[in-house]
């Protein structure tokens, strides 16, 4: 099946939804990221992100299509998905808390069996975040909320995604964190590294994203142009309908 | 906190255990071990042959013990688990220097123990059935009876008093109860019987009218029942629900089992009953006043209570001590020497010939059948 | 050594460590001198230790519950009896049909038991250890039933035999000792991190790109293998087996065991095995009250040791700092 895509459309999602048993937990969306584009999704509680991002990497059973570059991403095959450059940042992180942090950092290449590679990702993404380097060797658990979602992030770096998802990043951190890792994940984005940013504060990210999508309720509301919401009372006017 | 007191206790149980293996040992005492189920799946019938263990070697003391010694008991509960069986002969042969063992009816226990037995080169009179190995059955007596008695019991009485041809084996899967079956498939020809159906249930089964029906239906008008335990009642209630033409004869048990089964299906049912469960019904022989001589102490200490298993304990002790005094010794080989010579022994379940090829003494049935009318036990004629 | 550095993660060299150690030491020197009954009790424990070193590696490690690990230590244990006692087989080839029997059941079982999870997942595996000891029980031919089979020869090679009580502990605690060391290794290893992230998050772990039901199936393996080492070993050591040696009573005994000593840690299932195997031993002048003593000494242990008895040295750390 040929592509009739975009060449700079990095992802390519048409009528993906996803239900648990009866429960239709995401109705049919289209959405796309573009090459190098930090693109937001927002919405309340509740109006299926994670459920979305969830089934773009193909941990729930979906209906509909993803494609990356082009080509069809397989559906409840995450390992694929992840060999592809897909790899998500879960809410709540993830992280393997009775592991170290330089084993959540090795598993996070996991697909990867090459010591000198290793070695030199492991090394930029300590680069990035130098507090990971100084607790190595503790275990995961015994790190502070900020450092835990640093952790997160790091150990999706670990294997060179080419389009990165997370899901509320910012989820029970104090405001000066997530100030600082969503700098951080500005600059990615500068380095040429697409992003999905799920989130439900939505001021913060608007500032960062390119584009935006406004999820309610378990399907897209809107697509906005970061750029034309001026107040927050004009956002909520968006979740409002 | 927790430390410490986690690590005196350690300390203090370390203290218990090498107390426990080199305490203080009388010289003079024979010192008989028993490892029995007393809890788990044997603990009915193991209770009641260590209690009648007890109460024999109470009266063997009483009258002087043996070749001037006391028997004194060691009791070490198996759990009904063969690997706590082992651990407890061990604890028995090496730390209390038993000498003679009279062990419970785990089967499975004492298999697995007797290679330790025979290297201590200790005689066990075992409660049990024998070992499998001819090296451990040289160390190895039981008091229990031939499984074919029980079969052949219930056959004759089906030959014999009534018109009955077709009969149907149901048994579980113990060891004990499949020698029963293998006997009655062998020999129910003999008795001019045929069996139309042999079925298999499990001790935990609730429901058992498939299997009755299955053999009623091929014509089985009597059902011969073999095994332990809440099953009878089961059975009887499964026969008496379809409402069958069949009689039930049920194997040795404790007699308070049998009774609300006799409720159940009243004339129809009988039962293999053990001279001493039926004490007050037998004309006077010896095996009478052996029973006898137990079940004074024995009914001055648990009343009424079922003498079947306990008699066979008292048939132990009383085994182990004439072997003793008549080796004049209570060193193991010349005690089993002398165990293998006990021939025309009576014990309270019947004559026990023990010779060097046969260590299953009892050679002739003592059995009897027997049904409950009336609330009395009563022996069929 | 880095898996023991993250065991012994705050508690290294402190005293409780050595407290445990040194006491763990003292017993096997005693018993090995002493020559008593509890010769047999240590070799019990050497025997479970290996068990529930494989068990720790699915539910410890990788985070599943399996309550049917009896089924092949019964595999391993019937192989064994089977072949030698019967067939007149060496141990060694014996014992390996055993492994192989018990990779090739937990690969036919686990391959679709371990789609479910939690609870489904537990009275599957409790499943597979009923239908073993029915087997047991009911293919007479074979495994003589309740009967039971003996007269397994000891553990040996060729002309080679350990008949003493003293050489079956030496042996045992070799095999004790290879079990957890191969236990850390694997724990250590690439296989043994993926374990370990399909037990905290599997989505997460499988958003890494790590297949996580394939991890589990290995580790079912993994742990069936060592399961099925136990049972040969038991064979060999006591020369008996019948289906009561692998019922229930030893899926509750290798559970307390690994949570008394410490699940998830690598010196926890020897731990848990020593002092569960002793503890009842130390109260057996209490007689009818053993059970009792014992059942409340568990409880004291998990109340103030929750993690298990490796995870002493850390509490004991805690409790220093905070006092000092």
């Amino acid at each position: 099946m040929k592509s009739i895509a975009t060449p700079t459309r990095i992802l390519e999602i048409e009528g993906l939804s996803a239900r648990y048993g009866h429960v239709e937990a995401l109705r049919p969306v289209d959405l796309h990221v573009d090459e190098g584009e930090l693109v937001a999704v927002l919405g309340p509680n509740g109006a299926g992100k994670s459920t979305l991002m969830n089934a773009i990497m193909g941990l729930v059973p979906t209906q509909g299509q993803v494609k990356f570059r082009g080509r069809a991403v397989p559906r409840r095959a995450p390992a694929a998905a992840a060999g592809l450059g897909i790899v998500l940042v879960p809410e709540g992180r993830g992280i393997f808390a009775p592991m170290t942090v330089a084993e959540n950092l090795e598993l996070g290449a996991y697909l990867l069996n090459d010591k000198h590679e290793y070695a030199r990702r492991t090394a930029r993404v300590l680069a990035m975040f130098p507090r990971l380097k100084e607790r190595l060797a503790q275990t995961a658990g015994s790190l502070s909320g900020g450092e835990q979602q640093m952790l997160a992030v790091g150990r999706a770096l670990m294997s060179e995604p080419k389009i990165l998802l997370l899901d509320e990043p910012s989820l029970g951190l104090a405001p000066r964190i997530i100030d600082e890792i969503l700098q951080k994940l500005g600059e990615l984005n500068r380095q040429g590294l697409s992003i999905i940013l799920v989130e439900q504060k939505a001021p913060l990210v608007l500032k960062l994203a390119n584009r935006a999508y406004l999820l309610s309720v378990g399907s897209i509301a809107a697509e906005i142009d970061p750029r034309t919401i001026k107040s927050h009372d004009e956002l909520v006017q968006y979740y409002l309908g | 906190m927790a430390q410490f007191r986690f690590t005196s206790g350690l300390l203090l149980a370390g203290a218990v255990a090498l107390s426990g293996t080199s305490g203080a040992r009388a010289q003079d005492a024979y010192k008989i071990g028993m490892s029995a189920g007393l809890t788990g799946y044997a603990a009915t019938v193991d209770r009641a042959w260590r209690d009648g263990v007890e109460v024999a070697i109470a009266a063997v003391n009483a009258a002087g013990g043996v070749d001037g010694r006391k028997l004194e008991l060691v009791v070490e509960d198996n759990r009904s688990e063969p690997q706590e069986a082992v651990t407890a002969y061990r604890k028995m042969l090496s730390s209390d220097k038993v000498q003679v063992f009279a062990s419970g009816c785990v089967s499975a226990g004492n298999f697995a123990a007797a290679p330790l037995v025979v290297r201590a080169e200790t005689p066990m009179v075992l409660c049990s059935i024998l070992p499998q190995q001819p090296d451990h059955v040289k160390w190895a007596f039981t008091t229990i009876p031939q499984p074919r008695f029980e079969v052949e019991t219930r056959l004759e009485y089906i030959q014999k008093k009534t018109q009955i041809k077709k009969i149907g084996v149901l048994h579980d899967p113990s060891p004990y109860a499949n020698a029963q079956k293998a006997a009655a498939e062998k020999e129910a020809k003999d008795y001019g019987l045929e069996i139309v159906g042999v079925e298999q249930y499990k001790t935990d089964d609730a429901d058992l009218s498939v299997q009755i029906q299955k053999m009623y239906a091929a014509g089985a008008r009597a059902l011969i029942k073999i095994g332990l335990g809440g099953t009878t009642l089961t059975a009887a209630k499964n026969i008496k629900q379809l409402d069958l033409d069949m009689i039930m004869l049920t194997s040795l048990e404790d007699i308070a089992v049998f009774r609300p089964v006799a409720e159940v299906l009243g004339d129809k049912f009988f039962f293999v009953a053990s001279p001493s469960q039926v004490y007050d019904e037998i004309e006077s022989s010896p095996l009478k006043t052996e029973i006898g001589k137990f079940l004074t102490p024995w009914r001055a200490k648990y009343k009424d209570r079922d003498p079947n298993w306990a008699g066979r304990g008292w048939d132990a002790v009383m085994l182990i001590a004439a072997a003793a005094g008549k080796a004049k010794s209570v060193e193991g080989p010349k005690v089993r020497d002398a165990l293998e010579s006990m021939d025309n022994f009576q014990g309270t379940t019947g004559i026990y010939h023990m010779s060097a090829t046969n260590h299953q003494g009892i050679t002739e049935n003592p059995l009897l059948l027997a049904t409950i009318t009336g609330g009395q036990v009563k022996v069929v004629k | 050594m880095n898996s023991f550095n993250t065991i012994w993660a705050n508690g290294r060299g402190n005293l409780a460590t050595w407290l445990l150690w040194g006491l763990a030491a003292v017993f096997v020197v005693y018993t090995f001198a002493s020559g008593g009954y509890l010769i047999a009790v240590l070799q019990f424990a050497l025997i479970y230790t290996v068990l529930v070193t494989g068990l720790n590696i699915f539910m410890g490690f990788t985070g599943q519950v399996s309550f049917g690990h009896n089924a092949f230590a019964a595999i391993g244990g019937y192989s064994s009896a089977v072949l030698t006692a019967t067939y007149g087989w060496e141990p060694l080839p014996a014992g390996l049909v055993g492994l192989a029997g018990a990779l090739l059941c937990a690969l036919v079982i686990g391959y679709p038991v371990l789609r479910l999870r939690g609870h489904y997942l537990a009275m599957a595996t409790l499943a597979i250890g009923l239908i073993v000891y029915e087997v047991a029980v009911q293919w007479q031919s074979v495994t003589q039933g309740y009967m039971g089979i003996s007269g397994i020869a000891p553990i040996g090679i060729g002309r080679f035999t350990i008949t003493s009580d003293r050489g079956l502990l030496v042996f045992l605690m070799i095999a004790a000792a290879l079990a957890l060391l191969s236990a850390a290794g694997i724990r250590r290893s690439r296989l043994g991190r993926a374990f370990v992230a399909a037990a905290g998050s599997e989505d997460a772990a499988r958003a890494l790109g790590i297949d996580v039901a394939r991890y589990k199936l290995i580790a079912f393996m993994i742990s069936a293998a060592y399961a099925a080492i136990a049972g040969s070993l038991f064979a060999h050591a006591v020369g008996f087996v019948s289906p009561e040696v692998f019922g229930l009573p030893m899926v509750v005994m290798s559970f307390t065991m690994l949570y008394v000593g410490g699940i998830g840690t690598i010196a926890g299932p020897a731990l848990g095995a020593i002092i569960i195997s002793v503890l009842p031993e130390s109260f057996r002048t209490f007689k009818d009250y053993q059970d009792l003593a014992y059942g409340a000494a568990l409880i004291v242990i998990l109340i103030y040791a929750p993690r298990g008895l490796a995870s002493l040295p850390e509490l004991w750390a805690r409790w220093r700092r905070r006092s000092a």
